[in-house]
C-alpha cells in the first residue's frame, strides 16, 4: 500500500504476523487528504478488526467532511472522537461485540514542514532526526499512569503483570481523551507510526538503523515488518513511514556527482586542448609518440581530477604531480619543463571548466572552485619537491661549512646531555606530561570477561612462539599488549607506562625510531594471525582481536606521543638560539648607529685647512 | 563478504564515524584516515601498496595547513575508536568484523608511524637550523667586536680634537 506524494514520501505496510490468524490492524494512508493512521483493534469474536476498520472509516469520513473548515488540531482530535463514537455505538448495539475497541496513532500533514500527531492507546509515533530516533508518544496504559503518579517505579512497571492493559482506547467511552502534538519537521526527518506488534518484537536500535538507512520509505516499511517477524511476529504488525522532503544537495554533493560526471564526459576535449598547447613537445615526454604522451600525462591527470572530485579529496592529483615531477627530477631534469607542463595542463583544465560553465553556470562555478583546488594541490606537491631539493642543498652546505670550520677551528666537545636541549642528567622520558594524551578517557575494551582474558593469553602465547629467539623487542611488545588488553578497567596510564618501557632512551632520528615502529608492526601482524589459531568461536575471536587491536592502537599512540615529546626540545632550543641571534643583531645595529653618529661628529671636527694626512680622518 | 561489498558496507558508516554534519561541505577531521581504511579494505592483505604514500601525503598536507602532529594523531584515534564501535553494530558476521578491525589497526598504526617520522624530520630540520643560527651568531660577534674597537678609536679621536680646540 504505497502512496507517493509530490513532496513528502509516505509508505505503509501491515502484516498478520506469525501467530495470529487474522489481522486486526487497520491503516489510513491518504496523501490527498494528508492523513495517515495506524489502528490496532481488540476484542473477541473477530470484533478487533471490526473495531479498527469502523474507527478508520469514521475518521476518514470526518476528515473528508470537515477538512479546511476547522483547524488541523481540532480536525485530528474530532476525527478520532468520531471513530471512538462509532465503535462505542456499534458495541452497544451488538451484544457479541461488547468490549471491542481500538488504539490509534494518527498524523495529519497540512504542509511538508508541519504535522499534527494524535494518539490513544499504545500505538506509537517515532521521529528520526539526524540519525537519532526519539519516541514522540507516551503509551496510555494503567501502569504508565501509575508511574506518572509516582505510585510505581520504572523497574516495577517493567515487571508489572498488567503492563499491557490500556487506560484509554477508542470504543470504551463515547468520548475519549486524545493527546495531540504539533511537530515542525526538518528536511530529511522521518516519522514512523506503528502498532505494538512492531516495537514489541523489534529492537529499537535496529528500527533506528533501518529508518536511518536512506532507503525509500516503502523499503523501510517492508524491512521493519520483516524485522518484527524475525523477532517472533507474535502480534499483528503495521508501520507507516512518512519522510519530509530531503534537503537540497550541498555544493560538495553536486561536485561529487554531477560535477565529476560532467568533467569526465569532457576528457577528450581536455586531451585535445593539451595537445594544441604543446604537451606532446614537452621535454618530459620526449621519446614517446603523441598518443602515448597524452595518455600518460593528460589522461592520467584528467582521471586523477575526476577521482578527486568524486571523493572530495586531493590525493590523486597530489600523487600524480609527485610522480611526474619527482621522476623527472630524479633523472636530473630541470624545473622549466615541469612548470611548462603544468601550465599546459592548467590551461586545458580551465578550457574544460569554461565549456561546462557555458552549459550550466552554477555547475561551472562549483567545478571552477573544485578544479582550482585540485590544481593548487598539484602546485603544493611541486612546491614540496622543490623544498626537498632546497633542503638537501642547504643541509649539504651546512655540513660542508661545519666540516671546514671544524678543520680550521676545532672546538671543545659539548658536555653530555646538552645536545638535545635537555638539562644535564635529565632524560626526556622523565618529563611528566604527554601533550595529546587524555588519561581520563577509558579504553574501549574495558570490562573484558574471563573467557576473553583467557583467549587473549592464548593468542599472545601463540604469537610469542612464532617470534624468533632474538626478537626481544617484539616479545616485549607482545607482553605489553597482553597487559593493556587485559586491563579491564584500564585507562591510558597502562599504555603510557608500557610505551615508556619500550621507548627507553633513543636518538631522535630515523635509526632510533624506525626499529621501534617496525617491531610494533610485526607484533600487529603476529597477533592478528595468532587470533585465527586459538580454539574459540568466531565471536570470541572477534572480541579478542578487537581488544588486542585497541591495546595496540593505544600503545602505538603512546609511543608516538613519546617520539613527539622527544622532538619538542629541538624546537625549543632553536627558539632560544634564534632569540640570542636577534639580540646580537640588535646590538650590531645599535653599534652601527653609534659608529655613524661618531663618524659624523668626527668629520665636523676635522680641520680642512691642514694638508691631507694631517687632518686626523678615520679610514674605513 | 567480498572486498567490494565490504568497502560499500563500511563506507555507509562515514557519517557515523566522522562528524560530517557539523562540518558541512568541509572535510571533517579524520577524513584521510577513513578514506585510507576504505582503501585498505579495497586492496586487502597485509601489505597495502600506496597506503603509506597516501597517508603520508594526507598527513603532510594537514601539517602544512597548520594542524599539529598531536591533533592529527588524536583524530586518527577518534576514527579508530568510532570504527570499532560502529563495526560491532553494523556487521553481524564476526569474520567481517575482524577484517575491518584488522584494516583499521593497520591504518591507525600507519598514521602513527607517519606522524612520528614527521616529528623526527622536523627535529632534524630544527637541529640544522640551530647550527645555522650558531654560525650566524659567531659572525655577528666578530662584527660586533670590530665595531666596538672602531667606536673606541673614534671616541678617542674626537676627545683629542676637542682637547686641541
Amino acid at each position: 500500500m504505497n502512496a507517493p506524494q509530490p513532496q513528502m514520501r509516505v509508505a505503509g505496510e501491515s502484516h498478520v504476523g506469525k501467530i495470529r490468524t487474522h489481522n486486526e490492524d487497520s491503516m489510513i494512508v491518504d496523501s490527498v487528504l494528508g492523513i495517515y493512521a495506524v489502528l490496532d483493534g481488540m476484542g473477541g469474536a473477530n470484533a478487533g478488526d471490526v473495531a479498527s476498520q469502523m474507527a478508520r472509516d469514521a475518521m476518514l469520513e470526518f476528515v473528508i467532511q470537515r477538512r479546511g473548515q476547522i483547524a488541523p488540531r481540532a480536525l485530528l482530535e474530532g476525527a478520532i472522537q468520531a471513530g471512538s463514537r462509532a465503535v462505542y455505538n456499534a458495541a452497544a448495539q451488538h451484544r457479541e461485540r461488547h468490549g471491542m475497541g481500538t488504539t490509534v496513532v494518527a498524523c495529519f500533514v497540512l504542509d511538508p514542514k508541519y504535522v499534527w500527531l494524535a494518539h490513544v492507546g499504545d500505538s506509537r509515533a517515532y521521529l528520526l532526526r539526524q540519525g537519532r530516533l526519539q519516541l514522540l508518544t507516551r503509551d496510555h496504559t494503567i501502569v504508565e499512569e501509575l508511574v506518572d503518579r509516582g505510585l510505581l517505579s520504572a523497574e516495577e512497571a517493567e515487571r508489572h503483570p498488567y503492563k499491557n492493559v490500556l487506560s484509554r482506547n477508542l470504543g470504551a467511552r463515547p468520548d475519549t481523551r486524545v493527546d495531540v502534538i504539533e511537530l515542525r519537521l526538518e528536511p530529511g526527518d522521518r516519522v514512523l507510526l506503528c502498532s505494538d506488534g512492531l516495537y514489541g518484537y523489534a529492537p529499537v536500535e535496529a528500527m533506528q538503523y533501518l529508518l536511518g538507512s536512506g532507503d525509500a520509505p516503502e523499503h523501510v516499511a517492508h524491512d521493519l515488518i520483516e524485522l518484527a517477524l524475525r523477532g517472533g511476529g507474535g502480534d499483528n504488525v503495521s508501520a507507516i513511514v512518512i519522510e519530509a522532503p530531503p534537503p537540497p544537495p550541498s555544493a560538495t554533493q553536486v561536485v561529487r556527482t554531477t560535477g565529476a560526471v560532467a568533467w569526465w564526459q569532457r576528457r577528450q576535449r581536455f586531451l585535445i586542448v593539451a595537445k594544441e598547447r604543446g604537451l606532446t613537445r614537452n621535454p618530459i615526454v620526449r621519446g614517446l609518440d603523441a598518443n602515448e604522451a597524452l595518455e600518460l600525462v593528460a589522461s592520467s591527470l584528467c582521471q586523477a581530477i575526476y577521482h578527486d572530485l568524486e571523493k572530495s579529496t586531493g590525493v590523486n592529483v597530489w600523487t600524480f604531480a609527485q610522480n611526474l615531477a619527482g621522476g623527472w627530477f630524479e633523472r636530473g631534469g630541470e624545473w622549466g619543463p615541469v612548470r611548462a607542463m603544468f601550465d599546459i595542463l592548467a590551461t586545458a583544465s580551465r578550457v574544460v571548466v569554461d565549456d561546462i560553465r557555458e552549459g550550466d553556470a552554477k555547475l561551472g562555478f562549483l567545478l571552477d572552485v573544485a578544479v582550482s583546488r585540485a590544481l593548487v594541490v598539484a602546485e603544493l606537491a611541486l612546491g614540496g619537491l622543490l623544498a626537498d631539493k632546497l633542503r638537501q642543498v642547504d643541509t649539504d652546505l651546512i655540513e660542508l661549512h661545519t666540516s671546514l670550520h671544524d678543520k680550521f677551528e676545532p672546538s671543545a666537545p659539548a658536555p653530555a646531555g646538552t645536545d638535545d636541549g635537555l638539562e644535564t642528567g635529565e632524560r626526556f622520558i622523565d618529563r611528566p606530561t604527554i601533550p595529546f594524551l587524555r588519561p581520563e578517557r577509558p579504553v574501549t575494551n574495558s570490562g573484558v570477561s574471563g573467557e576473553i582474558l583467557e583467549a587473549i593469553g592464548k593468542t599472545i602465547t601463540i604469537a610469542r612462539a612464532r617470534t624468533t629467539p632474538r626478537a626481544e623487542l617484539i616479545k616485549q611488545i607482545l607482553g605489553a599488549l597482553e597487559t593493556i588488553a587485559s586491563d579491564g578497567g584500564g585507562n591510558f596510564a597502562t599504555a603510557v607506562l608500557s610505551a615508556r618501557d619500550l621507548y627507553g632512551v633513543r636518538p631522535v632520528d630515523d635509526a632510533g625510531i624506525m626499529p621501534l615502529f617496525d617491531a610494533l608492526d610485526q607484533a600487529r601482524i603476529l597477533t592478528a594471525a595468532s587470533v585465527h589459531q586459538i580454539q574459540a568461536s568466531d565471536t570470541i575471536r572477534a572480541k579478542v582481536l578487537k581488544a588486542l587491536s585497541s591495546a595496540h592502537q593505544r600503545l602505538v599512540g603512546a609511543t608516538t606521543g613519546l617520539a613527539l615529546e622527544a622532538a619538542l626540545p629541538f624546537a625549543e632550543r632553536l627558539h632560544e638560539v634564534q632569540q640570542v641571534t636577534s639580540e646580537l643583531r640588535d646590538q650590531v645595529a645599535a653599534a652601527e648607529r653609534r659608529r655613524a653618529e661618531l663618524e659624523s661628529k668626527h668629520a665636523s671636527s676635522i680641520d680642512y685647512s691642514l694638508p691631507w694626512g694631517q687632518r686626523g680622518t678615520t679610514e674605513w | 563478504m567480498s572486498e567490494a561489498d565490504m568497502v560499500e558496507a563500511v563506507s555507509v558508516l562515514r557519517d557515523e564515524v566522522l562528524d560530517t554534519v557539523e562540518h558541512g561541505d568541509r572535510d571533517p577531521p579524520g577524513t584521510e584516515v577513513f578514506d585510507a581504511l576504505l582503501r585498505a579494505l579495497a586492496v586487502g592483505g597485509e601489505s597495502v601498496p600506496g597506503l603509506d604514500l597516501a597517508l603520508h601525503d594526507a598527513v603532510s598536507r594537514r601539517l602544512a595547513w597548520g594542524d599539529s602532529e598531536e591533533v592529527v594523531l588524536a583524530d586518527a584515534e577518534m576514527v579508530f575508536d568510532r570504527v570499532l564501535i560502529a563495526v560491532e553494530r553494523a556487521f553481524r558476521d564476526p569474520a567481517d568484523q575482524m577484517v575491518v578491525v584488522e584494516a583499521a589497526t593497520l591504518v591507525a598504526v600507519t598514521v602513527a608511524r607517519v606522524v612520528a617520522l614527521a616529528a623526527v624530520a622536523r627535529a632534524s630540520r630544527d637541529r640544522a637550523a640551530r647550527l645555522r643560527e650558531e654560525m650566524a651568531q659567531r659572525q655577528l660577534r666578530e662584527v660586533l667586536e670590530k665595531q666596538k674597537a672602531t667606536i673606541k678609536r673614534l671616541e678617542q679621536d674626537i676627545e683629542q680634537a676637542d682637547y686641541s680646540d
